[in-house]
């Protein structure tokens, strides 16, 4: 059984052209490589 | 190996798995394992690159510009992100135009959520039919429909989205609903059901060759005018002749009929015109009979009157005119029994009188050179009596007189055979020169 209602929320609105710049500024670009760069640093630091 | 190449390995490997589905159109969950890239190595283009291409082809054109643009800032060189931003960018107004369909749906989905639901829906329909590859704007539409119970509309949007995006978990979700509504779920459940099951065979089962199809639409149509043609054809030849053949018998029949009628009027005409000669024979019979008593000097009535004048002249002693008239007389018309015997009567004494009347008459013609009517006295003396030499002399003569010299010889052979010892034999014999 579907909830209409519960259902409809979950949609969110897309993305707008206008809001791409800021949604690329807004991007978290961190990965992995830099999560374990800065683990190793702190490591080596200590 | 370092932590850094275990990365790019792991975040190597998530691309790849993401690439097969995405060629498979398991765009969905494509994106998934490319997020999954991404997250390990942030600089891996062709991730990001793919990601943008599959945001783009699910309608969502401005994270995949996001993508492509981040994709040229992490690496501006040989980066295929470029043309793609440049394909998109190129046509003049496309950019605008993907612009506004965006902020369409985002109006349409604050109108749903409002409870606006006619607007979103009309507002909708719009969106789809200008970016058909839109799967948001595509699973809030068969949202709306689902909840106003327009279940097949809602088939029709969610097998869109299936068609773009094949496992879209979402999709798969709506589609189970709808089909259990319009009870094709049932449908496909039996279909599965019969594929594996290994029941045995009823006697009224149908084994479906290989070769069989459902019939389109089209192919019904043809089937359907090829049907027709073979009707056609049929009535043509087969049941036009029989109908022709039955109406032909129906039609002899008629005449057949008809035919018999005009015997039987042609055999009643016969039947009156044969009563008609007859009737007409009978009448020219009655007139014959009737001319021969009344008509001319040779009808009976004529015959009964020289009777009585021959008995007139005979009571007055008249012989000779008695016996000019006895010799005109026709025997065979006085059939009246009292006449006959009274002619009886008058024959004994004719041929007791008539001959010597007959050959005086007869000199006297002779001597008158009337040598026909001499001839008549004289035969009708021979037949009174025909032993006379001196009668067939006399002929003789008369014959020989007009040239006629072979009857006269041969009456002249009469005399000399029949009457040798005559003294008119010898007279004969001089005649014929003898």
């Amino acid at each position: 059984m579907i909830d209409f209602e519960e259902e409809i929320q979950r949609f969110k609105p897309s993305l707008e052209v206008e809001a791409v710049s800021d949604a690329i500024i807004k991007s978290d670009l961190t990965d992995m490589a830099d999560i374990m760069m800065e683990i190793m640093k702190e490591i080596k630091e200590k | 190996m370092d932590y850094l190449q275990k990365i790019q390995f792991a975040a190597n490997s998530y691309y790849n798995r993401g690439l097969e589905m995405a060629k498979e159109r398991d765009l969905s969950g494509a994106a998934l394992y490319l997020k999954r890239a991404l997250q390990f190595n942030k600089y891996h283009t062709d991730a990001r690159n793919l990601l943008g291409l599959i945001f783009y082809e699910m309608g969502e054109t401005s994270d995949a510009l996001t993508q492509w643009v981040i994709s040229i800032n992490l690496q501006p060189e040989n980066n295929r992100a470029d043309h793609y931003l440049d394909e998109v960018q190129r046509k003049p107004g496309q950019l605008e135009i993907a612009s506004q369909t965006i902020k369409k749906y985002n109006q349409a989905l604050f109108h749903a959520q409002g409870g606006s639901d006619d607007l979103a829906v009309l507002q909708l329909k719009r969106i789809v039919e200008e970016k058909p590859n839109f799967v948001k704007a595509h699973l809030l539409l068969a949202l709306l429909y689902m909840e106003h119970g327009d279940h097949t509309k809602a088939g029709k949007s969610l097998f869109k989205v299936l068609q773009i995006d094949k496992t879209n978990q979402k999709a798969q979700r709506y589609m189970e609903y709808v089909k259990s509504r319009t009870g094709k779920a049932d449908v496909e459940k039996r279909k599965m059901k019969n594929a594996f099951s290994h029941r045995e065979m009823q006697d009224d089962d149908v084994i479906l060759p290989p070769t069989y199809k459902e019939n389109t639409g089209w192919q019904s149509i043809i089937n359907i005018a090829i049907g027709l043609v073979l009707g056609a054809v049929l009535v043509v030849f087969m049941v036009m002749p029989a109908r022709e053949r039955s109406l032909n018998y129906e039609h002899n029949q008629e005449m057949r009929a008809y035919a018999d009628k005009l015997n039987l009027a042609n055999q009643k005409a016969d039947s009156l015109q044969k009563e008609a000669d007859q009737y007409r024979q009978e009448k020219e019979a009655a007139e014959e009979n009737l001319s021969s008593l009344m008509g001319d000097s040779d009808s009976t009535l004529s015959q009964y009157g020289t009777m009585v004048q021959i008995l007139n002249a005979w009571r007055k002693g008249d012989i000779q005119t008695a016996v000019q008239l006895y010799i005109g007389l026709d025997q065979s018309k006085i059939t009246d029994e009292s006449m006959a015997g009274v002619l009886g009567e008058l024959q004994a004494e004719m041929n007791a009188s008539a001959p010597a009347v007959l050959e005086s008459l007869g000199a006297q013609s002779t001597a008158a050179g009337d040598y026909d009517t001499a001839l008549h006295y004289y035969e009708k003396y021979m037949e009174i009596n025909d032993k006379n030499p001196q009668i067939i002399f006399n002929m003789a003569m008369i014959y020989k007189t007009k040239g006629d010299e072979e009857t006269a010889d041969q009456l002249f052979g009469q005399v000399i055979m029949n009457f040798a010892d005559s003294p008119l034999a010898e007279s004969a014999r001089a005649e014929r020169g003898y």
